[in-house]
């Protein structure tokens, strides 16, 4: 009998709260049998609006995009790890372009049940609202959201769970 | 890492008393170091010079953004300075600078780094927004301004 979690979408993005979320999406995939799948968005857009801007040069926009290019390889990997050392396969995948939108677009392509992300900051400014790429991707998703809080909690069941 | 997030008032001067390119950007490092948020004054003065070398930051509207990446800080770094009189920073439309917004980042967050910068030129594109934190007395009058606080 199938769940009502059959595929998981975790958005990874290097912060400290994504590999928390990462850890709890391996053990809610380990304990639901889901499908795991991990997305990393090289954000295109701010890198075009700095350029447009005049803060970055065209040369510093190549450089930064290949710095991003190696955070997605190494983020994901490490999310490989995580999931592939409890037994869990994660399907990984890098995408390109406005954070949001790439991450809508996936929900929606792998038909996810939930989305995954890591615990935002306390909103202390309005402004902030506007421009939190995850906060916005949260709105949008077509799919449930769970955001993951509490990383000692996390950091314990992920360790308890069988290898 | 949002912008809101490194917005303190010790990081933020007002005025600047600088008069020139390089003494603002002096100016604006050590009030990191007195912040305790940057130890390599030296190395950190070299990159953002470096920077400056291939284009000025010092964009149009007295809006300058010098910035670089550098592992004397190991987090994303943020000084705010505000000149009234404007500083000249060789920018894009050859006006004063007046709003200097200084970045330094570890080589390793280019994600946190350009998220930073990219809402710096969303919330500066209000002129009222500018024209508000121009008119700003404190750091604390300014960090209130950036983070809205509720």
């Amino acid at each position: 009998m199938e769940g009502p979690i059959r595929r998981i979408l975790i958005y990874v993005d290097g912060t400290e709260e994504a590999i928390t979320a990462a850890q709890y999406a391996v053990c809610l995939a380990k304990s639901t049998g889901a499908d795991l799948h991990a997305l990393y968005v090289i954000n295109t857009r701010a890198l075009n609006d700095l350029v447009k801007a005049r803060i970055f040069l065209d040369s510093e926009e190549e450089e930064y995009h290949h710095d991003l290019e190696s955070d997605a390889e190494r983020y994901l990997k490490h999310v490989d790890k995580l999931s592939s050392r409890k037994g869990v396969t994660a399907a990984l995948e890098k995408r390109s372009g406005t954070v949001h939108q790439e991450i809508k677009k996936y929900a929606e392509e792998i038909d996810a049940d939930v989305l995954l992300i890591g615990e935002l900051s306390h909103v202390r400014s309005r402004r902030d609202e506007f421009y939190h790429e995850t906060e916005r991707a949260m709105r949008l998703v077509h799919c449930s959201v769970l955001m993951v809080k509490d990383e000692e909690r996390v950091w314990d069941l992920y360790d308890a769970l069988p290898e | 890492m949002a912008l809101v997030d490194l917005v303190k008032p010790e990081i933020i001067k007002v005025p600047l008393e600088s008069k020139s390119k390089q003494a603002v950007i002096r100016e604006l490092l050590q009030v990191l170091v007195d912040a305790g948020k940057l130890n390599d004054f030296d190395a950190a003065y070299d990159a953002l010079l470096a920077r400056e070398a291939k284009g000025s930051t010092g964009l149009e509207a007295g809006i300058a953004v010098p910035h670089a990446k550098t592992d004397t800080v190991s987090t994303l770094t943020l000084a705010i300075g505000i000149a009234p009189e404007g500083i000249d920073f060789r920018a894009l439309d050859g006006n004063p600078s007046n709003l200097f917004f200084l970045m330094l980042a570890p080589p390793n967050q280019s994600g946190p780094h350009i998220e930073a910068l990219s809402e710096i030129a969303r919330i500066t594109q209000s002129k009222t927004f500018c024209k508000m934190l121009l008119r700003a007395q404190s750091p604390e009058e300014v960090a209130e301004l950036l983070t809205e606080e509720d």
